[in-house]
């Protein structure tokens, strides 16, 4: 209990994990799914720049001399999530591209309904 | 100079991809196509002779002679991967140059082999690449443009198969993603040689740490390659996209991750401290259950492209197999069915496709008598489900015979039960069409023969690619002793 409290960080991004791998999974509207898609990535992205955070460390930019590595916070998982974040809005330009295609297709962006209009949707 | 040609490949096929879309002379884009991936073929073909000679080598990006830049490390089993995806993708797309007009709009035919080179490029990436973010990185680019490769056909079905590939594929990545965050925090290293290091120091103080960062691990990749009951979206995905986006998907898009996995397994956790854990035999049992499922399902399904598809997630299953008997032996196999399968399935889609359009119709019940029609076709199709049924020479059968061997090997005989009953399955789907093909009188009232002339320009792509596939067949011992050389 008391590693959840120190680590809080950590913490609060499983729980942000939880819930948007829940709102990925089991919400059958588009949109609802492409946002829990976001929020899941975001608490991917807070958990590992909080690995790299040291406290009171300051931007890792050299200034006035080199004052130690402890005293700068790691820059790799930054730079890796700035990455991140490119793919995420990739990831969810295109989703939502295609629920506008979809919409058009279908009249509907609700994923369980659009599964059932199988039967006929054989128009060839 | 040959030691970079794994990156150079990467380069070229990303810059021609760029290219393909400026030009607007449908000639032209295919002549540089077609140039970018016979220059892949010759460099992958020097990487690998290179390999097979030397040994393993490891190509620092970036950074020379330091840990801090992006790694390749390229062995025997990633160079001959690398070999025959850029076969594959030459076939494919001298394939796709005759037939592709008539699946996708002439307007979208630029972008198409915008997406193919993307495509080739990042999985080359996932393929070579030592650093886990860099490979996640190219998993989610080769993701994006497979489903790309699906929605270039703009009908209905193709936008909810590339949605339902998409959410699938986003939750895999989700949680690759997490693995490798976990994975960061208990190492400190994105490099798998580092990270391996740091884990085989002290992996004792974070078991459960190793179990769920494989848990993570096996689910993100299995969802992308279609692992047993995370199959979901592939039958939809792989029959409704154009054949030659099929081919590439099917051949090569799900075998890539899976390997990803072997390659972690093996060279990061290393084979003694997976086997500690339950993993090994999760996956033994997925990919049991998916060589089974997967062609049951098959049995049932009546539209041609739908079955084949089905089909490939028996094949993952075969693959998940041999990794998950955790053995050496069981590895080799499992690179050896990633190859021997690539040829042969990619074959099937493309053939596939020739007799869907011949005979203006995707259900099987329709194509008795094609034998008559393509007899060339046929045949080459019947060597390509010889393979998937398991008939001596053929890769099909060389890969359930050492799989066989393995089990014997680490004593779990009663596994061989399960390969017996796929082989058996697997004839009960491929041998219906080949023989109603050659014999079948229902649907020849009303037709006329006329067209029993052979299309070579898509007919020659697909008997080399039945050709190599024998040769990988009748030389399997040779292949298999130079990928066992990059599992020691």
């Amino acid at each position: 209990m008391e590693g959840l409290l120190v680590n809080y960080y950590e913490t609060a991004s499983i729980v942000l994990f939880g819930v948007g791998f829940t709102t990925l999974m089991f919400h059958n509207n588009l949109i609802k799914k492409i946002i829990g898609l976001n929020i899941m990535d975001t608490a991917i992205f807070l958990f590992f720049i909080a690995k790299g955070y040291i406290a009171g460390g300051e931007a890792p930019i050299i200034r006035n001399g080199f004052k130690g590595a402890l005293n700068y916070v790691n820059p790799v998982p930054t730079a890796l999530m700035l990455t991140g974040i490119v793919v995420a809005v990739t990831t969810t330009a295109f989703a939502l591209g295609l629920t506008i295609k979809l919409n058009e297709k279908y009249g509907t962006i609700d994923l369980e309904k659009i599964m059932e209009m199988r039967g006929n949707s054989d128009d060839e | 100079m040959t030691n970079n040609f794994p990156l150079i490949n990467i380069l070229i096929l990303m810059i021609s991809a760029f290219t393909a879309p400026l030009i607007k002379d449908f000639k032209k884009t295919s002549i540089l196509v077609l140039t970018t991936s016979g220059l892949l073929l010759a460099s992958t073909g020097a990487t690998l002779i290179e390999t097979i000679k030397n040994g393993h080598y490891i190509l620092n990006i970036g950074h020379p002679d330091t840990f801090l830049g992006i790694q390749f490390y390229i062995s025997n089993a990633e160079a001959l991967i690398a070999f025959v995806f850029a076969v594959i993708a030459l076939m494919t797309i001298i394939y796709s140059n005759s037939c592709i007009k008539s699946e996708i709009e002439e307007n979208r035919i630029g972008l198409f082999y915008t997406l193919v080179n993307i495509l080739i490029a990042s999985l080359l990436g996932v393929v070579y690449s030592n650093d886990l973010f860099n490979s996640y990185v190219f998993i989610e680019v080769s993701t994006l443009s497979a489903c790309g490769l699906i929605v270039i056909k703009d009908k209905k079905e193709n936008i909810k198969a590339t949605i339902k590939y998409l959410v699938m594929s986003s939750i895999g990545s989700g949680l690759v993603l997490m693995a490798i965050a976990y994975l960061y925090s208990i190492t400190g290293h994105l490099n798998m040689t580092l990270a391996g290091q740091v884990i085989a120091i002290n992996h004792m103080n974070y078991t459960n740490s190793i179990l769920i960062i494989l848990t993570l691990f096996t689910v993100g990749l299995g969802v992308k390659s279609a692992l047993f009951p995370l199959h979901g979206w592939l039958p939809d995905a792989h029959s409704s996209a154009p054949s030659p986006s099929s081919a590439l998907l099917s051949s090569m898009v799900i075998k890539v991750y899976i390997f990803m996995l072997i390659k972690m397994i093996f060279r990061m956790f290393t084979l003694e401290i997976v086997k500690s854990t339950v993993i090994l035999d999760v996956i033994l049992l997925l990919g049991s259950c998916g060589m089974i499922f997967g062609s049951v399902m098959a049995i049932t399904q009546k539209e041609l492209k739908r079955m084949v598809a089905y089909s490939s997630i028996a094949q993952v299953g075969y693959i998940a197999f041999g990794l998950g008997l955790g053995s050496i032996g069981g590895m080799t196999i499992a690179v050896y069915h990633i190859i021997g399968h690539a040829l042969t399935k990619s074959g099937l889609f493309l053939l596939s496709g020739l007799m869907i359009k011949k005979n203006k119709s995707k259900y099987i019940d329709d194509l008795k008598g094609i034998g008559r029609e393509m007899p060339f076709a046929l045949i080459l199709f019947t060597l390509a489900s010889f393979s998937m049924v398991g008939i001596p020479v053929f890769p099909g059968f060389i890969s359930k015979w050492y799989l066989s061997l393995a089990c014997i090997d680490i004593g779990r005989i009663p596994l061989i039960l399960i390969i017996l009953a796929s082989s058996l399955l697997n004839l009960l789907y491929y041998f219906p069409i080949v023989i109603n093909g050659f014999f079948g009188q229902n649907n020849l009232q009303g037709k006329v023969y006329n067209s029993k002339k052979i299309e070579k320009a898509k007919i020659a792509p697909v008997a080399v690619l039945i050709v190599l596939m024998t040769l990988t067949g009748l030389f399997s011992s040779t292949i298999l002793e130079i990928i066992s050389a990059s599992f020691i």
